[in-house]
């Protein structure tokens, strides 16, 4: 028996090793792509890094008027808005293949996904990872070290966990509501408005301290779509901010499981996702 | 090899009824059965057209026998497995090629689309070198293994994604339309090689196809399907017989006429000074009919068509009855 279950783990953990292999060499082949055009990749980093501007400066300036938003300053402000943008960065970076899911059913394209014997959910997230979304990362991890100038934060070990856990947890929450969002195209073969309103319209939620925002609205972004975790409950923690909403102080450690148990969740849906493809085609 | 037993594909279908603003939301469900009972066997190494006109369910029936699609009903064995049940591990024992989408990736050299499959596939190195090297030489790939894809012409991308599904060296091919917009050149060298894969390595092909001509070339057996449903399922050459006794010259005039009165040919269509006379290949020549339509008109051009697979399913219909 226990050497059964030896077995499954050794099976499990090649398995992991192999998809972990394929995901690099697929990765890698779309990074040497994109850099096949030189060109147009540069123009395109220059445009993306003067865009990813606009955001900052209406923080700054909105600051710059009223001083403080429900009672956070400058630099606190940008520390939520660091966070979220590092933790958005990365996940839109790292699930770029299912915000193109629609074009990819529509083309067939995801038929060939589905002829190859590796998961579908893997070959859709090594399917496209653009290199040029490391600017939105750059840009934002900018501003996380403006916050830490402008704030004086009495750094801990703790905090520091907590700082990358909150990075690392944001990155797959955000990235799991970009794959419940692909999931939904199975049925309406269009990218649905929804999902940008809680992908793109979240990171800019999530700069923001969620104590301006209605009681239903946090809630709803706490216990059902759990951007709270991404960087406002972090923050609290880091900041030593009393809590206005009086929220268990532990909410403030648990982004990590929170994140995981949210990746569950996105997993279910996406296979849930497949099988109805499956049976009604595009 | 594949095993197909009364195989069935419903799909339901929004239609937006007609009339009033708010028609969007009474929309009438309508179940459409692509693939209706539909049932065949195909043996070890054998190499088989499967024909029907556009929508007939054709390509429902092959997604079905790759896994991407599951049946309403019915009983299917590709390989030994359920395509419905083992998607992955049909995938490793199954080659697939759409003519018309590639799989090779776009902006880079031909060869690391290769390097990159031998990965999802799992093929061993000195397996996947020495599959490399023949597919190199029987396909002619090295003087543009380095290229990116991009910059391929269609014949030479085709041959790159024949190559790319059979470096795990399946046992079954599937091929949907792997010939299409090939020149003439293309398609004899793309046969050329089907024909070896089959004689050589003993792989068993099912070739969707709309050109008569690869089915005539390379498939003894061909079954032919239309709304969902096996009209035929026999010899290559029986159909021929049948139904490939009549050819069609199309002459170009130099203006608008009458339909022409030639003997052993009747006008079937007339458009302007273009005019399309079929003849029974029993009863006359091509070089008979044309002669006849240069003597009594001037002709400026002229072409000979085959019949297609829809000309041959609408005489199936017809019931013709042997023309000898």
């Amino acid at each position: 028996m226990a050497e059964r279950t030896r077995n499954q783990l050794r099976a499990a953990f090649r398995g992991l090793c192999d998809g972990l292999d394929l995901y690099i060499r697929l990765v890698g082949a779309q990074f040497r792509a994109q850099l096949q055009y030189r060109t147009s990749f540069a123009l395109q980093l220059v445009s993306n890094f003067c865009g990813t501007w606009v955001d900052m400066v209406t923080i700054v300036l909105l600051l710059s008027r009223f001083s403080v938003i429900d009672g956070w300053t400058v630099g606190e402000v940008l520390l939520l808005y660091g966070i979220a943008g590092v933790a958005f960065g990365l996940g839109d970076m790292a699930v770029g293949g299912f915000d193109h899911l629609s074009e990819s059913i529509r083309t067939s394209a995801f038929d060939r996904v589905m002829t190859r014997p590796a998961g579908t959910f893997l070959q859709t997230l090594a399917g496209e990872v653009l290199l040029r979304r490391f600017v939105r990362i750059f840009q934002a991890a900018i501003a996380l070290l403006i916050a830490f100038s402008l704030t004086d934060i009495h750094w801990t070990v703790a905090k520091v966990l907590v700082l990358l856990g909150a990075l690392g947890s944001g990155m797959v929450i955000t990235a799991s509501i970009f794959v419940i969002g692909a999931a939904f195209t199975f049925w309406t073969v269009q990218t649905s408005e929804i999902t940008n309103v809680f992908t793109y319209g979240g990171q800019e939620m999530m700069s923001y301290p969620m104590s301006i925002y209605a009681d239903w609205l946090r809630s709803f972004f706490t216990f059902v779509v759990p951007l709270s975790f991404v960087s406002y409950l972090p923050a609290l923690y880091i900041l030593e901010r009393p809590d206005p909403l009086s929220l268990p102080a532990a909410f403030q450690l648990l982004s990590p499981l929170v994140a995981a148990l949210f990746f569950l969740v996105a997993r279910a849906a996406w296979e849930l996702g497949v099988r109805h493809y499956q049976s009604t085609g595009s | 090899m594949i095993e197909v037993t009364d195989l069935q594909k419903t799909f339901r279908v929004h239609r937006k009824a007609r009339g009033g603003p708010l028609s969007v939301f009474c929309r009438e469900v309508v179940n459409v059965r692509a693939v209706d009972g539909v049932s065949f066997s195909v043996a070890d190494g054998e190499m088989i057209g499967y024909c029907g006109p556009n929508g007939a369910g054709k390509s429902t029936t092959i997604k079905m026998l790759t896994g991407i699609l599951q049946p309403s009903s019915g009983r299917m064995r590709v390989a030994g497995l359920d395509p419905a049940q083992d998607r992955k591990a049909l995938a490793k024992r199954i080659g697939v090629v759409f003519g018309q989408r590639t799989q090779l990736w776009w902006d880079l050299p031909l060869v690391d689309s290769f390097e990159l499959l031998r990965h999802i596939y799992r093929v061993h190195a000195d397996a996947y070198r020495r599959r490399l090297d023949e597919f190199t030489e029987l396909l002619d790939l090295g003087p543009f293994l380095r290229t990116p894809v991009r910059q391929l012409s269609l014949g030479q991308r085709m041959r790159g994604d024949l190559a790319a599904a059979l470096l795990h060296e399946p046992p079954i091919l599937y091929l949907d339309e792997p010939t299409i917009g090939l020149d003439v050149v293309a398609k004899a060298r793309m046969r050329e090689f089907l024909a070896h894969l089959n004689r050589a390595r003993g792989v068993t092909v099912l070739l969707t196809t709309h050109d008569m001509a690869d089915i005539e070339r390379l498939c003894p057996r061909m079954l032919i399907i239309d709304h969902g449903r096996v009209i035929y399922d026999g010899a290559t050459e029986a159909i021929k017989d049948r139904f490939g006794g009549e050819r069609t010259v199309v002459v170009d005039l130099e203006e608008a006429a009458p339909p022409l009165s030639v003997p052993g040919a009747w006008v079937v269509k007339v458009d302007g000074p273009r005019q399309w006379l079929r003849f029974r290949r029993a009863e006359t020549t091509a070089a008979q009919v044309v002669a006849a339509v240069a003597a009594s008109s001037r002709l400026v051009d002229l072409a000979i068509e085959e019949p297609d697979i829809e000309e041959i399913v609408r005489q199936i219909y017809e019931g013709r009855p042997d023309p000898t």
